[in-house]
């Protein structure tokens, strides 16, 4: 670095889209010079990419703009008023064209056929049937430790307490999956199951041996898991590749 | 890029509004019953017989106008490049 360098160069992406020169980067005549071996090929490279980079600006027409941000009236209140109109006029729309059905009122005195907890609730009720998960004990002369049911609510203090601790095992600087393939696929497989046992807990309702669906409850999650894990780790090279460039692109080695 | 994008989701999401209000009008028996994908209506008055026709155009402009702008456009443009080079 030179020390009369009082503008900074930008390097952002605005103005013509091409990189402008500052003291780290090399003239052309400088670049010309570099015409063998090594430093050829590194020529090559990066010139390369520059060149990748300008054609991408050049056929985008998406336009940088040199602002931080906008100020709340009247500007962001315009774009929140225009959200709210759309979500409003789409709840008036469809409330007037699919009016509700009002069926008919509850029978105290009868008890319905099926009984579920509503829909985002269900994997705590498939946690409630691990029954088979309550192992016998022999030291207990082959009895259980809790009944089915406890096992069932301790079975939802685990995997509460599993979530809360996931924070303070990860803290999640990685923005992509991508970047930490391991915890994406811990990920994914807290995603699975989370459906496989809400899968579960309707099991009377499915077409499918319950059994089966009880095997595949804890199968599914894990090799999902895995599958995401190897994924994400064969991406990752390349990843880090467009990465390293647009990195070097910008500030090249000398 | 992005715009294609906007586009494709733009159709998909307008017709399927306009579908799924269709289908409820003319193809939902009952709450409790086969909710949007019940048989169509024996013997449809014009106007149900328009809608019906209209319903089953926008479903596959859903999917088409979607499918064009998420995967026929950008595969030509990139096949057209392929060409070029």
């Amino acid at each position: 670095m030179a020390e009369d360098n009082d503008s900074e160069p930008i390097a952002d992406g605005s103005g013509t889209g091409i990189v402008a020169p500052d003291d780290e980067t090399p003239t052309w005549s400088e670049r010309k010079e570099r015409t063998q071996g090594l430093s050829r090929l590194t020529y090559e490279y990066f010139e390369r990419a520059r060149r990748e980079d300008q054609d991408l600006r050049m056929e985008s027409d998406y336009v940088e703009r040199d602002v931080l941000g906008f100020p709340a009236w009247p500007h962001e209140m315009i774009r929140n008023f225009a959200l709210t109109s759309f979500f409003v006029g789409l709840i008036l729309f469809l409330s007037a064209t699919l009016p509700p059905h009002i069926g008919p009122p509850a029978d105290p005195s009868t008890t319905p056929e099926i009984i579920l907890p509503d829909w985002y609730l269900y994997w705590s009720f498939g946690l409630l049937k691990l029954g088979p998960l309550n192992p016998e004990l022999s030291i207990l002369g082959g009895e259980k430790l809790m009944a089915d049911r406890t096992y069932g609510v301790v079975a939802n203090i685990v995997v509460v307490g599993f979530i809360a601790m996931v924070p303070f095992l990860n803290k999640g600087s990685a923005r992509r999956p991508v970047e930490q393939p391991f915890w994406a696929g811990i990920g994914v497989m807290g995603v699975a199951f989370a459906f496989t046992i809400a899968a579960l807990s309707v099991k009377n309702l499915l077409p499918m041996d319950s059994h089966l669906l009880f095997d595949l409850t804890f199968l599914i999650p894990p090799v999902l898991g895995l599958i995401s894990y190897t994924v994400f780790r064969a991406m990752q090279e390349g990843y880090m590749y467009s990465l390293n460039r647009r990195y070097y692109r910008l500030r090249p080695p000398k | 890029m992005a715009d294609e994008f906007m586009k494709g989701l733009a159709i998909a999401t307008a017709s399927g509004l306009i579908w799924i209000v269709l289908a409820g009008w003319y193809n939902t028996p009952g709450f409790e019953e086969t909710q949007l994908l019940g048989a169509d209506p024996a013997d449809p008055s014009a106007l149900e017989a328009i809608a019906l026709i209209v319903k089953e155009g926008l479903f596959w402009f859903m999917i088409l106008g979607a499918l064009t702008f998420w995967v026929v456009l950008p595969a030509a443009r990139e096949a057209r490049a392929r060409l070029a080079n």
